[in-house]
């Protein structure tokens, strides 16, 4: 079971299982102190341990940077005041 | 040449853009391998964790980040460890967030929580890591492939959550 940012590579060296995040490279498990979120990555990438319906499977999480970068900003904030 | 798609990835084309600078070194897999199912329910089973991200204890010798083909050995990691007591040595990607807050490329307080609350069986006494830049991939898979492999099962971890970073 594989988190990737990088969608083309991970079609060629073709783990069983995949999920894909659009984040940035070094941030696979999404941003700074932003737990739910990652969680939500890890905890995807294990159902599909069992939901997997073929090997090579890659599963896209609907999670977007922009708003998860928001969201931990408002995290960091809220944790400061 | 398969056709790949980028779905929406921050850095489109990575493969040929790192496979134009280091002619060779990266992987084009022909087929896929059977895929295995869990021997019991997760909430019974040991989660192992490998990643790519130069992640070590603090004071264990560094990954040699500057070798002209790269550095084909791991370190452990104590899946039990702080943060803090864990240190990155790896060069080849963006390290600001993780330097802030590890968990956003080695989540090891997320599976600490994880297991503490049983979703899963447990974790394996230690994680894996080591680092990216490997040149060769044919030494990477005789070497460090078959090496982790087996002290990934050593640790009788029964999945593995792997992170290329």
């Amino acid at each position: 079971m594989s988190v990737t940012v990088a969608r083309d590579v991970t079609e060629r060296v073709k783990p069983p299982r995949a999920v894909f995040v659009p984040f940035r490279m070094g941030h696979h498990f999404g941003v700074p102190f932003h737990s739910k979120g990652q969680r939500l990555v890890i905890t995807a990438a294990l159902d599909l341990i069992s939901g997997a319906t073929h090997s090579g499977q890659i599963l896209d999480l609907p999670m977007r940077w922009a708003e998860l970068r928001r969201e931990g900003v408002d995290i960091e904030r809220r944790t400061a005041g | 040449m398969t056709a790949t798609s980028d779905g929406g990835q921050l850095r489109p084309g990575l493969w040929h853009t790192v496979n134009e600078r280091y002619p060779g070194s990266m992987i084009t897999k022909s087929d896929t391998v059977p895929l295995a199912r869990l021997r019991r329910p997760l909430a019974e089973s040991r989660l192992s964790f490998v990643s790519t991200a130069g992640v070590q204890p603090t004071g264990t010798l560094p990954f040699d980040v500057v070798h002209p083909v790269g550095d084909y050995s791991f370190r452990r990691v104590p899946s039990g460890a702080a943060p803090a007591d864990l240190e990155i040595h790896q060069l080849k990607y963006p390290t600001d967030g993780a330097h802030r807050d590890l968990n956003v490329i080695f989540p090891i307080e997320r599976l600490q929580e994880l297991a503490r609350e049983g979703v899963v069986g447990g974790l394996t006494d230690n994680f894996f890591s080591f680092i990216g830049y490997n040149m060769d991939p044919d030494l990477l898979e005789r070497t460090l492939a078959e090496e982790l492999a087996q002290a990934v099962a050593d640790e009788q971890a029964d999945l593995a959550l792997l992170s290329p970073a």
